[in-house]
């Protein structure tokens, strides 16, 4: 009888069945499946598919916070179901002993509903004559195969998509291609939507999910996975995705609207280099023509965040990544135009802006004393008499149809205790503020 | 005087030169492998067989709880619980330093930090080293002080993660439980002598509180990763791909809400590096003191690669021609330890005894066996140090994918070697090149002894402590997990020290924290030494034209998932899981499972993604005193299917 010969040339040697299962072979073989809530879903299993990958995406999974990886996991929060996490960053058992759910999913006898998530971009190995690009687990996919080489993980995506409940790219290596399918590469990487085509839906009757991001917000996909599972199972409404498959609660606006320097735009001030608190634009800032929410939701916790801290957005969320955007640290060409448009029209804005700001820096009592007290500046210039002049405008503007507090605050007594330090206040029986009925102003005036 | 394989000498002014009168100095010959599963290795098998019907294959693929893609195949014998054979396998390519080429020198920051998403912002400030380098431009002070701040809130993040999620499960109870019933029942009247510090009375309620999801330690340190990232994006943006390193410095706003939210964060730390460091000496204590054989798994000769980090804010001027003086000032400062003892400290000696090999990889050999054909781009470094063929300078990425063999190709990682010696890099190796580094005076917190490392702990909650790390007498396994322990430690005293340095800055009214640069259009050549939370990390970048002409990156895992080298000696992980003991619980090899294997390869904190995925072909040998049943027949038939 002839040995079994291996992919080496010489005899096999058996194996043993439970390499890997440091927990029990017949223990949890992914993480999670804890408590949770009975529903129209009781108990979910989620594949978790690494391609051409860094593994940030599942990184910055576990930085989320709403909801957090193992609140899900845990089943901690009411209303969603029990949910089996199969990764290989956070599994506990690994070899076979991992790779077996996987297997009884792609043969149809898990038993139970499952999603996958694709983290990385699709090679184009299924191409090869031999060999792999990324791959995971291996001795083919049928429990009776006599191979030893490891599996393509895109032969995976291919066995597991058609019969998942959902498949969900995550990052924009497997939304949109990303940086492994830049120009210059030599595997030919691809999106999971790419590959599967313009016909692929779950088992549910969805299109492929993107939660784009390189890497993305954590919060951004455990927020739609929640939203997902608790539409599921009946508690809340379809989250909405825009036409590329994205939550369009989260994408749906530029990363500038929400950016905390747009401001600066908006008056026409720019960084000129690295490190400077303004707008960044001039350094290589594209925010304003990428859809992202990272200024909103911060990067973890909702803290951080690119241009909040001081990073030019180089559109990393976008299907144009990272071509698109580069060569990084240059000024995006549009800028010259909207730039120089917001440049003028900003010198005016922001100048008229710092006179309404004077007098916001007045409290009413400095105005009717005509100073300050205030001994940081060794001197304040008071308010000269065209910024007098324009105060009175542009307060009968502000009042007008409604209560003139200019007025009614001429008519406030100024405070006997002012200056306590030199001068003992005089005695008297409290302070008397003007009778409202009598006060002027305190009517609403006529609108104009 | 440093090289011991290379034909490098130097002369009285420690100026490297290549022997006289060697041919071909850098060639080598290819040594062929005989895999027990291969024709060649059929005799051996056989003679492995006639002694016990206990040889087994074991694979792991893949090996969980480690970053990225990593499958690990073994040989061993599960008579004698020994390991056979050992084949490490990434099983990932990307090509991004393919994808590099042809590209404006200034993608590559952004470009190379999606190596990988583990430890991502390493690779943007390593890659704005390189460039630094090449462009002649360094950053401000207060440039590098943010920089050296992101490194150590990464590492802040990144050992918590790997200590209590990645291999803390391998301790768990449920795991102990299954693999070494004998040990739970100890751990069950072992007290813990770290209880002060950590609140727990036995090593089982350590077990019990390192269960996944569910026990304490487990979510306490999520907590903590999250903690470290939420100072990190404060001035980096985001994480793990950061938005603000740029050439020339950093593009952060550090401002004193930055350095407040910071400051209290990195103290939170203190504490609970107190905590971990309690933690895992009562762990390892224990496993010692119940079979001191625990000290073989994953052992390992003392040889460790460091490339230095932490630059000194003043010192740090960017140039290869004074690297040697701002890599000694870094506060880990560059070193090679062979055998325990320190081999050079001098970042050009480190760089020039580093190839990068490709026998057993798949890619072609672009040196025609070191001999380069007097062919290769670089004969010497910028200071006229001779360079090998095999050099990252000199490297190629030309791949070659094909099928899994394990007497040829069976990886996408490289095998670089030092001095053609296989090394290992970690935290540990920044703790130990700065406990051997005695004339170290300058660290505020931190005191090197030659033997040991004192660390002068500031209050938090917990009063102020000295600790101790010790250089191991037996390197392994359990001695990578106590190290990482202390780097947090170590870590945090870096990060505050470096805080203070900013705060000065501030007070002094130094807060630029970049300089201005025009990209060259002539052909120039940078390097970027630094560090990942595994340790060595280095870019070489070639450039002209205005064009990245070629961009070699040299992670951690890549020197330690490395396959066998043209010599034949095994890679670090496949060396030290051979030289495992197999100390797991287990009657017949039905039963087996493999803990010491996975403590072994966890033990180094792989992180595939940059190195590409490892898969290792090796046997596991298990001890099955009671049957012969399901072993390999006499005639070598398998009869699992």
């Amino acid at each position: 009888m002839a040995d079994p010969v291996g992919g080496n040339g010489g005899t096999k040697l058996q194996k043993v069945p439970h390499a890997g299962a440091v927990f029990g072979a017949d223990g949890p073989r992914g993480i999670g499946g804890l408590g949770g809530s009975a529903g129209p879903i009781s108990e979910l299993h989620v594949f978790w598919l690494a391609g051409m990958s860094c593994d940030g995406c599942s990184i910055a999974v576990t930085g989320a916070t709403s909801p957090s990886v193992e609140e899900l996991l845990a089943g901690s929060i009411p209303g969603l179901p029990k949910v089996f996490l199969h990764h290989p960053v956070l599994s506990i058992g690994a070899g076979t002993e991992f790779v077996r759910p996987f297997r009884d999913a792609a043969n149809g006898e898990l038993g139970a509903p499952y999603v996958i998530v694709l983290e990385g971009s699709i090679p184009d190995d299924q191409a090869l004559e031999e060999g792999y690009y990324s791959a995971m687990g291996a001795g083919g996919f049928d429990p009776d195969s006599e191979t030893d080489e490891p599996n393509r993980v895109t032969d995976w995506v291919k066995l597991l998509a058609p019969g998942a409940a959902a498949a969900i790219a995550i990052g924009t290596c497997a939304t949109w291609g990303g940086i492994p399918a830049a120009a210059g590469n030599i595997t030919g990487s691809m999106s999971l939507m790419d590959f599967l085509g313009k016909d692929y839906t779950s088992a549910l009757g969805v299109p492929v999910v993107n939660v784009p991001g390189c890497s993305p917000v954590g919060d951004n996909f455990t927020e739609t996975v929640a939203a997902v599972l608790m539409f599921l199972q009946g508690l809340g409404p379809l989250p909405e995705f825009d036409e590329l498959g994205r939550p369009a609660w989260l994408f749906s606006e530029t990363v500038h609207r929400h950016c905390v320097r747009a401001g600066y735009y908006e008056e026409g001030v720019f960084a000129k280099r690295p490190g400077d608190k303004e707008c960044l634009v001039d350094i290589g800032c594209w925010g304003p023509v990428v859809q992202c929410n990272i200024t909103e939701r911060g990067a973890i916790n909702h803290m951080g965040g690119c241009m909040v801290a001081g990073g030019a957005c180089i559109g990393c969320t976008m299907p144009g990544f990272p071509d698109k955007f580069s060569p990084f640290y240059k000024r995006p060409p549009g800028s010259r135009v909207s730039g120089g448009v917001s440049r003028t029209y900003g010198a005016a804005i922001r100048r008229l802006r710092r006179v309404t700001m004077a007098g916001g820096n007045r409290e009413p009592l400095w105005d009717r004393l005509d100073e300050s007290p205030s001994p940081w500046a060794a001197e304040e210039s008071p308010p000269s008499v065209p910024s007098k002049v324009a105060k009175f405008f542009y307060h009968r503007l502000q009042y007008s149809g409604s209560v003139n507090h200019d007025k009614r605050n001429k008519q406030q007594p100024v405070p006997k205790s002012l200056n306590v330090l030199h001068h003992d206040p005089e005695p008297t029986a409290g302070y008397e503020p003007p009778d409202p009925d009598k006060e002027e102003g305190a009517a609403p005036s006529e609108e104009s | 005087m440093c090289f011991k394989n290379l034909p490098v000498e130097f002369d009285e002014q420690g100026n490297a030169h290549l022997k006289e009168g060697v041919a071909d100095p850098f060639s080598y010959k290819v040594e062929e492998l005989a895999p027990i599963e291969s024709p060649e290795g059929e005799e051996k098998l056989h003679r492995l067989l006639e002694r016990n019907g206990h040889i087994r294959r074991v694979d792991f693929d893949p090996v969980t709880r480690v970053a990225g893609a990593l499958a690990f195949h073994t040989v061993v014998d599960l008579e004698n619980r020994q390991v056979l054979e050992t084949d490490s396998m990434a099983t990932l390519f990307r090509g991004y330093e393919v994808i590099l080429k042809g590209r404006d020198p200034r993608d590559a920051i952004f470009i190379s930090s999606r190596a990988c998403g583990v430890c991502g912002g390493v690779h943007s400030t390593t890659a704005a080293l390189a460039l630094e380098m090449a462009f002649g431009i360094s950053p401000p002070p207060m440039g590098t002080i943010a920089r050296n701040l992101l490194l150590s809130l990464e590492y802040l993040y990144d050992h918590p993660l790997h200590l209590f999620l990645l291999a803390g499960p391998d301790y768990s109870e449920p795991a102990v439980r299954e693999t070494n019933p004998e040990l739970w029942e100890r751990a069950q009247s072992v007290r813990a002598a770290g209880k002060a510090t950590h609140g727990f009375d036995t090593i089982a309620e350590i077990m019990t509180a390192m269960t996944p999801l569910t026990g304490s330690l487990y979510t306490e340190a999520l907590h903590m990763t999250r903690v470290a990232r939420e100072a990190y994006v404060l001035i980096g943006g985001k994480y793990p791909h950061p938005q603000t390193i740029v050439p020339g410095g950093i593009s952060a706003t550090i401002d004193t809400s930055d350095f407040n939210e910071v400051h209290l964060r990195i103290v939170k730390f203190f504490d609970y590096s107190q905590k971990v460091i309690a933690i895992w000496n009562d762990l390892v204590e224990f496993f010692y003191e119940a079979n001191p054989q625990y000290r073989e798994i994953g052992r390992r000769p003392k040889n460790l690669i460091e490339p230095g980090q932490w630059d000194d804010p003043h010192a740090y001027d960017g140039t290869f021609a004074n690297v040697d003086d701002w890599g000694r000032k870094r506060w880990a400062p560059p070193a090679v330890i062979r055998d325990g003892e320190l081999a050079t400290t001098q970042m050009t000696a480190l760089n020039m005894g580093v190839e990068e090999f490709v026998e057993h990889s798949f890619y072609e050999d672009w040196t025609d066996g070191g001999a380069g054909n007097g062919a290769y781009q670089f004969k010497t470094d910028p200071n006229g140090n001779p360079l090998p063929p095999n050099h990252p300078w000199n490297k190629q990425t030309i791949p070659k994918p094909g099928g899994t063999n394990w007497k040829d190709k069976y990886s996408w990682s490289t095998s670089p070697r030092w001095d053609r010696v296989a090394m290992e890099t970690g935290p540990y190796s920044r703790l130990w090149a700065n406990a051997l580094a005695e004339d170290y005076s300058h660290l505020k917190f931190i005191e090197p002894t030659g033997h040991s490392l004192k660390l002068h702990m500031p209050h938090g909650n917990l009063p102020e402590a000295e600790l101790e790390w010790h250089i191991p007498e037996q390197w392994g396994a359990f001695e990578r997990n106590r190290g990482r322990a202390y780097s947090i430690a170590y870590t945090a005293l870096i990060a505050y020290e470096n805080l203070l340095m900013g705060l000065d800055l501030q007070r002094k009214g130094e807060t630029r924290t970049s300089v201005d640069y025009k990209v060259p259009k002539d052909f120039r050549v940078g390097a970027g030494f630094w560090g990942a939370g595994r340790g060595y990390l280095t870019h070489h970048a070639v450039i002209d034209n205005g064009v990245i002409e070629n961009y070699q990156i040299l992670t951690p895992s890549t020197w330690m998932a490395s396959p066998k080298d043209p010599f034949g000696n095994p890679g670090p992980y496949e060396e030290a899981v051979h030289a495992t003991p197999l100390l797991e619980n287990y009657e017949k090899p039905e039963d087996f499972k493999g803990i010491d294997v996975l403590r072994t390869i966890r033990s180094f904190d792989p992180c595939m993604p940059c190195t590409t995925h490892i898969y290792a072909d090796s046997r596991v040998i298990s001890r099955d005193v009671v049957t012969c049943a399901c072993g390999v027949d006499d005639d070598g038939h398998d009869h699992e299917h």
